[in-house]
């Protein structure tokens, strides 16, 4: 089997940097990972890791200034995205790589109809007329799940619930048939039952459309139910991936084990939910050597010396630490 | 969905309207007429001048007008004129109100339209430009001015403008010239220096309101959401970022013209010799002839509720989630 063709997307040694006043924030730090076709890659991990600005950087979406990509590939399709011209990016934006973002309240626009947010972009990336375009996004709609979609159509985001409002981002994120989705914590702002509602649709799209889907998460148990692989990312670089089962089973560096131990276990009643001492270290500066060393529980000499090498414990099994190595 | 509501909420504020304009006018009147002097002085000084006996003459004026009545039955009586639509006799013009502001208002409205649709277009054009590229030699050239333009007295701007380009240059005539057909290239030659003086202040507020207005909304989400989906970024800043800035915009611009109907037109007029309201209120002001003064006032004072009620309920198209109760 050639693994190289069945590669839709891959990161390499991606670097971006936001050039502060108060110095430089190192969001990513080098990351690497590939996305197969048809597969569901989960990105893990504590809130400002550098998993939103991953997913950022791959569509050139960096506010800049202050961000800028300042190292690395994001390879689509014989194209380096870090490369392309603005004007290669609209073009891919939305048609070939589509994003759905957390908080479907603020990324929706206050003033337009949810209609018209959701038509607009089949305009500019397909030839359709607008009655076209209609019929599609209610039929998206109807898909994903949506009650009286021509009521939908024409309201406000403020009209509609967080569950409604998130489905409507996901439909629209569907309109030009893209062939890569990515999923920032869409599951994040609703509450448990619409979450469980929302896996289920984007299932069902790798299911029967072979998406390919990047999703974004800190959470674990959503990685179990929907994830082929997974990457965990700590101070803006991939320290563990690993197919799900096995990061799960049989986790190789201390901090992916520690997130596994956060999972509450409803079998045991204890007074504390377990944590990983500290905090998510501050991008401006990382620590020396391993940045999780000053959290790790197994820390030794060359950890706040050296930076670990990524090393391969299978072939689909890479780890970024000194006890393995 | 319907707007029932929004009629009775115009009905309601048409009401208040009436009640503050009858307050206006009653403070207008009772300023007006404390004073010492009788309108009566100046006509009674025309009349001396043909060599008439001076009490017969003011008697006589006095019993004609009702100006020998205690106040409250002038204020009374005149409301009640008021009432029917007669706006009473100017004193020192010999005329009826009403005639005196036919002839008068055009030019007054000829100048704010002039200078608002200058100082809007212009001003939300750089606006929106300076906060899209904020931070850079171009929007602190946009800022430095419009701070410069915000604090120069539009009297003094209106005197400079003509010294420097009437009596230096010789580029415009030092006067408005009235006998000039109204739709004709010569008259508005003729106003250039005029509409720079009052739009100047106006374009310096749009162009810091504007840039505001837009920052405020550059970084919120569904700005991301738009790019992300591949719309040009015409589209993106115009119509999803202005259409958000749009409201606080409107405010502030309708707000100001309060400022301007009653104070920079005024000063401009006289500062030009421009024959509108402005100037004939002025007049009318030191010649004690109140029915001119309270006209006018009544005008301006129409003029800006009305456009406070059309702002409000233009607030509602702009932003679906505003609701009047």
């Amino acid at each position: 089997m050639n693994a190289m063709s069945n590669v839709i997307l891959k990161i390499t040694n991606l670097k971006t940097h936001f050039f502060t006043r108060r110095g430089v924030v190192k969001a990513v730090d080098g990351v690497d990972f590939e996305l197969r076709r048809g597969e569901c890659l989960c990105l893990v991990g504590e809130s400002g890791c550098g998993k939103t600005v991953t997913a950022l950087s791959i569509l050139g979406l960096i506010d800049s200034p202050p961000g800028r990509i300042v190292d690395g590939e994001v390879r689509y399709d014989n194209l380096d995205l870090v490369k392309c011209s603005a004007r290669q990016l609209r073009q891919i934006r939305g048609k070939e790589i589509a994003m759905v973002f957390q908080e479907a309240q603020s990324a929706l626009n206050p003033v337009l109809t949810v209609g018209d947010q959701i038509i607009e972009q089949m305009k500019i990336h397909l030839p359709m007329e607008h009655r076209e375009a209609r019929n599609r996004a209610l039929s998206l709609l109807e898909e994903m799940g949506v009650p009286s979609v021509e009521r939908v159509m024409s309201s406000y985001p403020h009209q509609l619930s967080g569950g409604m409002k998130q489905r409507a981002l996901i439909a629209m994120s569907l309109t030009c048939d893209p062939q890569i989705l990515i999923a920032d914590e869409p599951t994040t702002a609703v509450d448990v039952t619409i979450k469980a509602q929302i896996l289920d649709i984007f299932r069902d799209l790798k299911a029967k459309r072979q998406m390919s889907l990047v999703f974004i998460t800190h959470d674990l148990a959503v990685v179990a139910e929907i994830g082929d692989r997974a990457v965990v990312i700590y101070g803006g670089k991939n320290i563990e991936s690993a197919p799900v089962s096995e990061i799960i089973g049989s986790p190789k560096h201390p901090y992916t084990a520690g997130l596994i131990g956060c999972l509450p276990d409803i079998s045991q009643t204890t007074d504390r939910l377990a944590s990983i001492p500290g905090n998510t270290p501050s991008p401006i500066d990382l620590p020396q050597g391993c940045s999780f060393h000053p959290r790790c529980s197994k820390v030794m000499e060359v950890c706040s010396q050296r930076e670990p090498a990524q090393i391969a414990i299978s072939q689909e099994h890479q780890v970024s630490c000194h006890l393995n190595q | 969905m319907g707007k029932s509501w929004l009629r009775a909420y115009i009905l309601k504020r048409l009401l208040y309207a009436v009640i503050i304009a009858w307050g206006i006018l009653t403070v207008t009147f009772v300023l007006v007429r404390v004073g010492p002097s009788s309108p009566a002085d100046r006509y009674l000084a025309n009349m001396t001048a043909s060599g008439q006996d001076v009490s017969q003459i003011v008697e006589a004026i006095e019993a004609r007008y009702g100006l020998d009545k205690p106040m409250h039955e002038q204020y009374i009586e005149y409301m009640g004129n008021l009432f029917q639509g007669k706006l009473g006799w100017s004193f020192s013009n010999s005329m009826p109100v009403i005639d005196l502001i036919k002839t008068h208002w055009i030019y007054s409205f000829q100048l704010i339209l002039l200078s608002s649709i200058f100082a809007a277009l212009l001003g939300v054009v750089v606006g929106i430009y300076s906060a899209v590229k904020q931070y850079t030699k171009t929007d602190y050239i946009a800022t430095f001015f419009s701070f410069v333009g915000i604090s120069l007295p539009n009297f003094w701007l209106g005197v400079m403008l003509i010294l420097v380009f009437s009596v230096k240059l010789g580029l415009f005539k030092t006067y408005y010239d009235t006998g000039l057909p109204l739709f004709s290239l010569d008259n508005l030659k003729a106003l250039v220096l005029p509409v720079m003086t009052l739009g100047t202040g106006m374009l310096a507020g749009y162009v810091r309101y504007t840039r505001s207005a837009m920052l405020d909304n550059l970084r919120k989400g569904f700005v991301t959401t738009a790019r992300a989906k591949g719309l040009p970024e015409r589209t993106v800043i115009g119509k999803h970022v202005f259409r958000n800035a749009l409201l606080p915009l409107v405010t502030i611009v309708m707000f100001d013209l309060g400022s301007i109907v009653f104070g920079g037109a005024y000063l401009t007029e006289i500062v030009f010799g421009i024959p509108g309201l402005g100037q004939i209120s002025f007049n009318a002001i030191f010649a004690n002839d109140y029915p001119v003064v309270v006209a006018v006032t009544l005008i301006g004072t129409s003029i800006v509720l009305l456009v406070n009620l059309v702002t409000d309920v233009a607030y509602t198209y702009l932003d679906p989630r505003i609701r009047y109760d």
